[in-house]
């Protein structure tokens, strides 16, 4: 388990939900659209205080996982009110703690900012999920754009001790943990993203 | 791009104080005894000094990345661009106030045709 990571997300849980209130609300018909291809038996990956549990389809089959019990904790009451299968759990993604080819599906949503070897990470969700899964991101990454790629260059040292880091190319580090990109949609600049990817057999 | 007025409201809103506020800072420390360049510098520092303050509350209210980005933005241009004023002569605080929300609200223009501009390249 990595420790940092753990506690900086366990501190952040105190005030996460205030500061997600304005994000949520503008990414929910996005988050919204891409959640509802979940089927199968799906990993979430960083479900952090919940905030994306009312997105779900009723009635899937997931497993939620998070490396800070404090974020879970928040989560548990939003996770009750599911209507299908929610399994929450306290677990690193870089060590996942399931069998090979378990998941149909992985879904992530404002992770790989955060995960701190991204690339490993992103190899760990290959070794669970099966041949031909899919891979679903909602993702904030860097840009390739001036001036936004200075502005996120900033941002990423003053932001990055208490959340996220804002200059991550994470599609080309679905790339390089092995899954092939099937689409990139482009929701704000060329900075917030859906990405679907797959684990080729 | 953002339709629902909520949003956009707020994306205004945020750019508009913004600039004002850094505009306002960036002149209150700044006299025209100060050299141009010093004066921009110092400007330009102050605003991002500011963003850091106010973005927690714009972000909470308004989105993340689509505040975050013009926002800051903004500060560092009105804070370089108020520095300078500030270090050749004396401002009315209308203009200071004017000049800045006006800057504030073209960087978000100028954002929003970007973003456009991006997401139609990668249909």
């Amino acid at each position: 388990m990595d420790e940092s990571t753990r506690h900086k997300w366990d501190f952040s849980s105190s005030f996460y939900d205030l500061l997600a209130y304005g994000p949520e609300r503008r990414w929910a018909p996005f988050k919204r659209e891409i959640f509802a291809n979940l089927h199968g038996k799906v990993l979430f990956v960083a479900v952090g205080t919940g905030q994306d549990i009312r997105f779900f389809p009723p009635g899937r089959d997931i497993v939620g996982i998070d490396i800070s019990p404090r974020m879970l904790a928040k989560a548990q009451a939003r996770a009750a009110n599911y209507t299908g299968s929610l399994d929450l759990r306290v677990m690193d993604v870089h060590a996942l703690e399931f069998p090979h080819h378990s998941f149909d599906q992985v879904v992530t949503s404002c992770t790989f900012c955060s995960v701190p070897n991204p690339v490993a990470g992103l190899t760990a969700l290959r070794r669970v999920l099966k041949a031909g899964g899919i891979l679903y991101m909602f993702e904030h990454t860097g840009s390739h754009v001036f001036p936004f790629n200075l502005m996120l260059d900033v941002m990423t040292p003053l932001w990055k001790p208490v959340g996220p880091e804002m200059n991550r190319d994470t599609v080309a580090n679905v790339e390089k943990a092995g899954f092939e990109i099937q689409l990139v949609n482009n929701i704000y600049l060329d900075v917030v993203k859906t990405i679907i990817a797959i684990s080729p057999a | 791009m953002e339709r629902r007025f909520y949003f956009l409201a707020g994306d205004a809103l945020s750019n508009g104080i913004m600039g004002m506020t850094t505009a306002w800072l960036a002149t209150g420390i700044v006299d025209p005894t100060w050299h141009m360049a010093t004066a921009m510098f110092v400007g330009m520092a102050a605003g991002m000094g500011l963003s850091l303050i106010l973005m927690p509350i714009f972000v909470g209210l308004f989105g993340a990345m689509e505040v975050m980005l013009p926002v800051m933005l903004t500060a560092m241009l009105v804070g370089m661009a108020f520095g300078m004023a500030g270090a050749m002569h004396v401002l009315t605080t209308l203009e200071v106030l004017l000049g800045g929300g006006f800057i504030g609200v073209l960087v978000l223009l100028l954002t929003y045709a970007a973003d456009a501009r991006i997401r139609r390249k990668s249909l």
